[in-house]
């Protein structure tokens, strides 16, 4: 073996070596660098919005409530680089925490026993569902949820769909753009029904059996 | 954890019929990105074992890469299980410590050219040998322990566990002082060291025992010099686990471990509790345990002394002096930037080059650079473990990991440390690379621990929208 040989064998060990190592950075570069959000056209909401109008039955309230700052300013949704802007009117909206017992009409409340999936109805994902076992759920931008929502309107760690016995219970941590129950913006944990429209962002699910 | 989520999940083309709903399915990416690894590894592996024949015999040996095919069978076995019974699990740490362990056996291997040992004399066939067993064993912790809360269970029967092995060594019969350190039984033509393993029942130990006392010892205390200070009753685990640190030192006559242990237990009652004033008073103790030792115990002064005098002509020619300290330095420097070549160094010279001063013998042959890129692997080793942790969904999986991860580093940090003359020299194995059966079969039981953590915490998004 001549030096040179030796030499050029060392020198591709060396940098074997390396290669490894960045194809690892670079493999984990989302854990470093965190998701990238996907930028929304300024149309797009109003559609999404238009559809959820469409999917689901009360969700036409969804989408005038829920939308506060796209329905008064439409420059707001032009712009979305600034998410951060408090909607207004969100924190008139009564709160919505039905006590047990008072739901006289409406869809029975989403248990683990009689709902099984989680279904997208409107969003880049419409049609799209994922089988709910009795885990809890997150959702939110960061890669470590359950279900990730890339834009620019949900929060690192949106909201969190829960069980309390038996029952599934929709809780917002604290998002920017809340999170909306049939129209109604969750401000703390509420049971949630069957077949109902929960808005996050410009994506909308329901429970379904 | 999450390798590549920038890609969305594929939902599967074919809609159920009728609904117009898609069904998400999520392939295994992990495994897959793992499987590409492993190979890279392989390929790596084996090239680093023909250098170093071309280096130092001048011609290819394959048996030699034959046997560590062997090897290489056995870590795929291993990325077979996981896809059965880890799915989720972390993809990187299992190419990484195969990488680690690989290049240790071809510096072993290179180490035992120089010294002409062959056949059972060579440390690069017992090694070789521990490496299949310690594989095996991991295998075996990955598919027994499906839900690492089970080990919650167990918290105090590992502490317990972990008292009985560290006592071993001090039997009569069993016990063994091998260069003045007593840490070794001895059964039959095997010698081990039951200490590292039982630095994983400590982790469990401590992991259970903070997270059904941390509030005591969080909640209450006084508050001094901007710093609240634990209850004086609150400080028993703490003065126990002082104590038993001293005695390691005084009766086993061993820093690296006694300090193993207590750094351990001071980081996770630090991370359980959130509060810097057990690192102080952790800290604190250590040192003047340290200080005092080192005026009372010979040894322990003797380390000081190599340390901070060490290119003084006595000191490198005493008996038991810095002659070993020196000449690893000495390789490190003959190494420079990018090292002899694999084969081509003198790395033999250093007495242990093949199993506490491996650092040293890496970097004579792989200079800076290759040191470097050990080093980086070890970051990225250890980054996984703490991301594991730090993603855990229950308080005690989140110590543990983080225990069993800085474990890695601490013991990382202590012989590096030590082989560079950054602190005093204390007798630690360095993970995966060094010779020595016991540290190899600890270490994988962490990875196989830490892929398990990884597979429970829910790290794949069930959908990405």
């Amino acid at each position: 073996m001549s030096e040179l040989t030796l030499l050029i064998l060392q020198l591709a060990f060396l940098a074997l070596l390396w290669v490894f190592i960045f194809i690892i950075v670079y493999a984990m570069r989302s854990d470093l660098f965190g998701q990238r959000v996907r930028k929304l056209r300024s149309d797009a909401t109003p559609a999404a919005a238009g559809a959820t109008g469409a999917a689901g039955p009360g969700s036409a309230a969804a989408g005038a409530a829920a939308a506060p700052g796209g329905a008064q300013r439409p420059t707001a949704a032009a712009a979305p680089s600034t998410p951060a802007t408090p909607a207004p009117p969100a924190p008139k909206v009564p709160t919505f925490v039905p006590a047990p017992g008072t739901e006289l009409s409406g869809p029975p409340r989403a248990t683990t026993a009689n709902a099984g999936r989680l279904v997208i109805t409107s969003g880049p994902k419409n049609n799209s569902e994922i089988p709910l076992g009795t885990e809890p759920l997150t959702i939110g931008r960061s890669s470590d949820s359950s279900v990730v929502i890339r834009d620019d309107y949900t929060s690192t760690h949106h909201a969190r769909l829960m069980v309390w016995g038996e029952e599934w219970v929709i809780q917002d941590l604290d998002s920017t753009n809340g999170t909306f129950l049939d129209g109604q913006r969750v401000t703390s944990p509420v049971h949630v029904p069957l077949n109902t429209p929960i808005r996050i962002g410009a994506t909308s699910f329901e429970l379904r059996r | 954890m999450s390798a590549a989520p920038t890609a969305p999940v594929s939902s599967s083309p074919a809609p159920t019929p009728g609904k117009g709903i898609r069904r998400i399915r999520v392939p295994q990416k992990l495994r897959n990105l793992e499987l590409f690894l492993l190979l890279f590894v392989c390929a790596t592996n084996a090239f680093a074992v023909v250098i170093v024949q071309f280096g130092a015999l001048g011609y290819a040996d394959l048996t030699v890469v034959t046997l560590g095919a062997g090897l290489a069978v056995l870590v795929f076995a291993m990325h077979i299980a996981l896809r059965l019974v880890a799915t989720n699990a972390d993809p990187f740490i299992l190419p990484i410590a195969s990488l680690l362990n690989g290049i240790g056996i071809a510096v072993i291997y290179r180490i035992d050219i120089a010294e002409k040992l062959t056949g059972w004399e060579s440390t690069a066939l017992r090694q070789v040998v521990w490496t299949s067993v310690a594989v095996a064993l991991a295998i075996v912790v990955i598919v027994v322990i499906r839900n690492h809360r089970v080990l919650q269970r167990y918290t105090y029967v590992a502490g317990l566990a972990a008292g009985v092995l560290l006592l071993l060594p001090m039997l009569p019969v069993l016990g063994q002082e091998i260069n003045g350190a007593r840490v070794w039984i001895h059964v039959g033509a095997f010698s081990f060291q039951p200490g590292e393993v039982a630095k994983i029942a400590l982790a469990v130990f401590f992991a259970g025992y903070l997270v059904s006392r941390r509030d005591s010892l969080s909640m209450v205390g006084r508050r001094m010099l901007g710093l609240r200070f634990p209850r004086g009753r609150d400080l028993g685990p703490i003065l126990v686990l002082w104590a038993l640190s001293m005695a390691i030192i005084i009766f086993q006559r061993d820093l690296g471990t006694a300090l193993l242990y207590f750094g351990l237990f001071v980081v996770m009652i630090y991370v359980a509790t959130g509060r810097a004033s057990w690192v102080v008073l952790g800290v604190g103790l250590f040192l003047a345990g340290g200080v005092i030792a080192g005026q009372v115990l010979v040894y322990v002064n003797d380390r000081f002394t190599n340390w901070l005098d060490a290119f003084n002509p006595d000191i490198y020619d005493a008996q038991g002096g810095s002659y070993q300290l020196v000449q690893g330095l000495f390789g490190l420097a003959n190494g420079g930037l990018i090292g002899t070549g694999l084969g081509e160094g003198r790395p033999d010279i250093t007495p242990l080059a093949q199993s506490d001063y491996i650092i040293a013998s890496l970097g004579e042959e792989l200079g800076l650079a290759g040191l470097f890129a050990i080093f980086g692997l070890y970051l990225l080793f250890i980054s996984r473990g703490l991301r594991i942790s730090f993603a855990g969904q229950d308080d005690f999986g989140r110590l543990l990991g983080v225990g069993l991860s800085f474990t890695l580093a601490l013991q990382c940090f202590i012989v590096i440390g030590g082989v560079t003359r950054v602190i005093p020299l204390t007798g630690l194995t360095t993970p995966f690379l060094a010779a020595g059966g016991s540290s190899l079969v600890a270490n994988w039981i962490i990875v196989a621990l830490l892929l398990r953590l990884s597979d429970t915490v829910r790290n794949q998004p069930r959908l990405v929208i």
